[in-house]
């Protein structure tokens, strides 16, 4: 009786007269709207208007860089086997962490069931190198001899414990995936410095396994895709599709693209989704790159001492080495955000052995790269980033072995360096306790460092923003201090 | 022991004070209110104006002790103290009247209630400002608005920080807050006037106040640093300083506790450098040549010449006025150079890399005066001579001569630059020695020639 008395009630309140008459004027409303502009329908009114208003702002402020080189290290490599010294994880050799260390935080679904948690000091020497007495490990010679071009943050953290939520958080600043990646960010509100290439192109490294790597880590999220990263293949097409099929000349193709160009613009005038724009932006530019990418992919005209620098691999298209030595290529052509990945950092196991081979591929391009940029010139506007998407345990995952290891995922510290454009040289920002296991000093997080990133290339991260889905979006989302120590 | 007993006495003032307050109000109300005055009724006004006065005598004594212990400036007691008195003299007066059974007309009663009420006033309220600060009641009207002395600091422009000061600016409004209430002209507990710095440093009863360079032997810093907890905490009451403002204190008395000490001197502290930053925003890094440059911003008009396919170019900042252009086609040609001469002072940052330039082409660049950086490499047309036509770029602090023609004779040109900073000078025909010798003489200038 009263479940039906509260039914009587709510009719009372909301007869289906009542409904009809509401909503019909919301939903006539609602359909108007999008006839005059289908934009509206999408939620994207405020797009045309950022193009015109904010975006026309920017930069923000004076930059120090024009460009980013990210030699991303997927699968996160271990910082204490590289650059971070913990001699007291040596003393205490196999000894269990300290409970008071250990803390109360998850551990991942492979390390914590385990009965003993095992401090593993690194195998490898370490030195103190260059005026900055920065800490290297043997791991790394090359890169060890620039120390004192490079700024360490030796206390980056982030949220996520598994490999996909976290690299997509740095990617995107979101451990969700869907959101822009950081080129994507910088190509929507900064623009394009050479027209004839895209300004956000990815390099992955050939025929490495490990974490999977997937296009929508450089995904426009929902920023029209002409500014998604473009992947520049190794081997015959840099890009895939890219060249006329045989027998259209260059001719043919471009009298194609021209009324193709009309018939999308009259499409365009029709219902004004601003991603035909983008459709026929993208034409434009495959255009454009069918002669502009065949030339920056060519490198024999590269004297032989370059490919001394940068190491017998080099001369190997899709190495690690091969791939730096194009991203300088690039730089030089004014690419804007330039993604390089090299997987193979997730040492669960096995770790001494693995991590010799990841850094032998990878240290004399590295320090390559930064050496032919400063000769060049481009080391005063571009800056390189170095780094993975967490850090690894300070205790063996499996059983530890005086001569061998395993580290699990660390999301609670780990080790980036960068160098370049408006970063200060020879330093190091932030420390971990002694075990290596928690933040001592200065903190930073994933969103600081894209903050900061943002911050170099004239971008404030609060300012750039896009409106999706009804509220607007940034890189940063709600989050983000830029850190000041690092700025020259 | 004696002094000792005053003083207890003493600071039972400000409790016994009430008695009498209390006592006169209800006195006169009933000798207002109740209009049929029986015997008993006229018995109980003639009581309560004994007690007003027995109770008034003991406060004003014990006021008197209070006075004598050193806390107050005579002159601010002086009509607390007088008024005081003689409203205990007029209580007494009251009673005796009464008490001989004098027969007060109306209009001499009233007068006589009246003058006793102005004087409660007015001794209350001079009491009050002693206790309270001054300006306490007026400082606390409801419905009034308040004037806001102090800028918030975070409001601060950043072009302003250099003119800052740590005392003025950062350190006065904390003790402003925190101890001048007690520690004033006025009222100076322990014998510290806070207010004026240099009283401040001379300190009070117990010795000076801050010791220039020694922040843990100066006596305020030790007391606003004591355990919570410690007898001689300060403030004694309300929040405590914060660790922050104790830090800049510290920091403070330790670089010598100048009055005039100018906060950008943080610069060469990073501890303080990021405090200054998370608690007040402030960047104080130094400026570069273009962050102090204003210039108006450029219309489309102006920038008509650049929309052409040979050039690149965006805003380096949200004024619109400083420009980074680059020349992208493989030859380059005087056209090409007027087009930029008509933004010759917004032209900040210029590459005009590998496109077949000349020195003759070059020497337009002579009156870009606001260039910063300069890329003119991979341009094997550019000698010495076109470097000598850059000599008057002022500003120039970045340039980029790789693959170029010049010679160590370059050097003498180079070196009249005064902003340079960074020299790039990989294959070209200066040799190692010409270097060495142009880095012995400009050593602020970074020269990068090779590997």
């Amino acid at each position: 009786m009263h479940c039906n008395d509260h039914h009587h009630h709510e009719n009372k309140n909301y007869s289906r007269r009542d409904f009809l008459t509401k909503t019909s004027l919301g939903l006539g409303a609602l359909s108007l709207g999008s006839l005059i502009s289908p934009v509206n329908a999408y939620g994207q009114s405020d797009f045309l208007n950022l193009l015109e208003s904010e975006k026309m702002k920017l930069p923000h402020f004076i930059p120090k860089a024009k460009r980013v080189i990210y030699l991303f290290q997927s699968g996160a490599p271990s910082q204490l086997d590289l650059f971070d010294f913990k001699p007291k994880l040596n003393e205490m050799f196999g000894k269990e962490v300290p409970k008071s260390i250990l803390g109360e935080q998850r551990l991942t679904g492979m390390s914590s069931g385990q009965n003993s948690f095992p401090m593993a000091g690194s195998l490898f020497k370490f030195n103190q190198h260059g005026q900055s007495g920065a800490w290297m490990s043997e791991l790394m010679p090359h890169t060890a001899k620039i120390v004192d071009e490079l700024c360490f943050i030796k206390s980056m953290y982030t949220n996520a414990i598994n490999h996909d939520p976290a690299i997509t958080m740095i990617q995107t600043g979101s451990e969700l995936p869907g959101r822009p990646s950081i080129g994507s960010w910088l190509s929507y509100g900064l623009g394009t410095d050479n027209k004839n290439l895209p300004e956000f192109v990815v390099l992955v490294t050939k025929g490495k396994n490990g974490q999977p790597i997937y296009s929508r880590l450089w995904g426009n999220g929902f920023l029209p895709s002409q500014h998604q990263g473009v992947q520049f293949r190794s081997g015959k097409d840099a890009v895939l599709y890219l060249d006329n099929p045989p027998g259209v000349t260059s001719d043919i193709r471009e009298e194609q693209l021209k009324s193709l160009k009309k018939l999308q613009s009259m499409h365009y005038a029709d219902i004004g989704d601003p991603e035909i724009l983008t459709k026929i932006s993208n034409y434009e530019m495959a255009y454009r790159m069918q002669t502009s990418v065949p030339e920056v992919m060519d490198v024999s005209d590269e004297p032989q001492y370059i490919f001394d620098l940068y190491g017998e691999d080099s001369k190997n298209p899709g190495t690690f080495a091969a791939n730096c030595l194009l991203a300088r290529k690039l730089a030089e052509k004014d690419v804007k955000f330039i993604q390089l990945y090299h997987r193979g950092w997730d040492q669960h196991g096995n770790l001494p052995k693995d991590i010799k081979k990841q850094a032998k591929e990878t240290d004399q391009a590295t320090a390559a790269l930064i050496k032919d940029l400063k000769q060049r010139g481009l080391l005063e506007d571009t800056l390189v980033i170095w780094g993975g998407e967490f850090g690894r345990t300070n205790y063996s995952q499996g059983m530890l072995k005086p001569d061998n290891y395993g580290r699990d995922h660390h999301p609670r510290c780990f080790t980036i360096f960068m160098a370049g454009a408006g970063v200060k040289k020879g330093i190091t920002i932030g420390s971990t306790d002694e075990f290596g296991y928690n933040i001592a000093e200065r903190p930073v997080h994933i969103h600081d460092f894209q903050a900061t990133l943002m911050h170099l290339l004239g971008i404030d991260h609060e300012k750039l923003t896009f409106k999706f889905q009804g509220r607007r979006y940034r890189l940063t989302d709600v989050h983000g201090n830029v850190v000041n120590e690092v700025l020259a | 022991m004696r002094s000792e007993l005053f003083d207890f006495l003493g600071s039972l003032h400000p409790l016994m004070v009430h008695l009498p307050i209390g006592i006169i109000l209800l006195t006169i109300a009933i000798d207002v209110f109740m209009r049929n005055k029986n015997n008993s009724v006229q018995r109980v006004i003639t009581m309560g104006w004994f007690f007003s006065f027995f109770s008034g005598l003991l406060a004003a004594l014990f006021g008197w002790f209070l006075g004598d212990s050193g806390y107050y400036f005579e002159e601010q007691i002086n009509i607390h103290r007088w008024s005081g008195v003689a409203l205990v003299f007029l209580s007494f007066m009251i009673w005796i009247l009464l008490f001989i059974n004098f027969r007060f007309n109306k209009s001499f009663k009233q007068s006589i209630n009246i003058t006793a009420i102005i004087l409660l006033m007015l001794t209350g309220h001079f009491g009050g400002e002693m206790t309270h600060g001054q300006n306490y009641l007026f400082d606390n009207l409801p419905f009034v608005k308040k004037e806001i002395s102090l800028t918030p600091l975070s409001e601060v422009e950043s072009s302003e920080v250099d003119s800052l000061y740590v005392f003025e600016d950062l350190i006065f409004p904390v003790l402003e807050e925190k101890c001048i209430t007690c520690h004033n002209e006025n009222r100076a507990y322990g014998g510290l006037n806070m207010n004026a710095f240099e009283s401040m440093m001379e300190g009070g009863n117990s010795g000076s106040g801050i010791q220039k360079g020694k922040p843990y032997e100066s006596l305020i810093y030790k007391r606003i640093s004591f355990p919570q907890d410690h007898p001689k905490f300060m403030p004694p009451a309300g929040v405590p300083m914060s660790y922050d403002q104790i830090a800049i204190m510290e920091w403070w008395i330790d670089k010598g506790a100048k009055k005039q000490m100018p906060i950008n001197l943080a610069r060469n502290d990073s501890k303080m450098l990021r405090l200054m930053e998370v608690l007040y925003k402030f960047d104080l890094r130094e400026k570069t040549y273009l962050e102090t440059l204003k210039l108006p911003g450029l219309s489309s008009e102006e920038l008509n010449g650049l929309n052409d396919e040979k050039f690149i170019w965006r805003f380096l900042n949200a004024e619109k006025s400083f420009l980074d252009v680059k020349f992208t086609a493989k030859t380059i040609q005087k056209v090409d150079l007027l087009i930029m001469q008509k933004v010759k002072e917004n032209v900040t940052w210029l590459n005009l890399a590998d496109c077949m330039l000349s020195d003759e082409l070059l020497s337009y660049l002579g009156t870009f005066r606001n260039l910063t950086r300069l890329k003119i490499q991979k341009n094997p047309l550019v000698t010495d001579k076109g470097i000598d036509g850059l000599k008057e770029l002022k500003n120039l602090s970045e340039l980029n001569l790789y693959g170029t023609s010049v010679t160590d004779a370059a050097f003498i040109t180079l070196g009249q630059m005064t902003a340079l900073k960074k020299l790039f000078l990989w294959n070209t025909l200066v040799t190692p020695s010409g270097i060495k010798n142009f880095k012995t003489q400009n050593p602020e200038i970074e020269v990068i020639a090779g590997l």
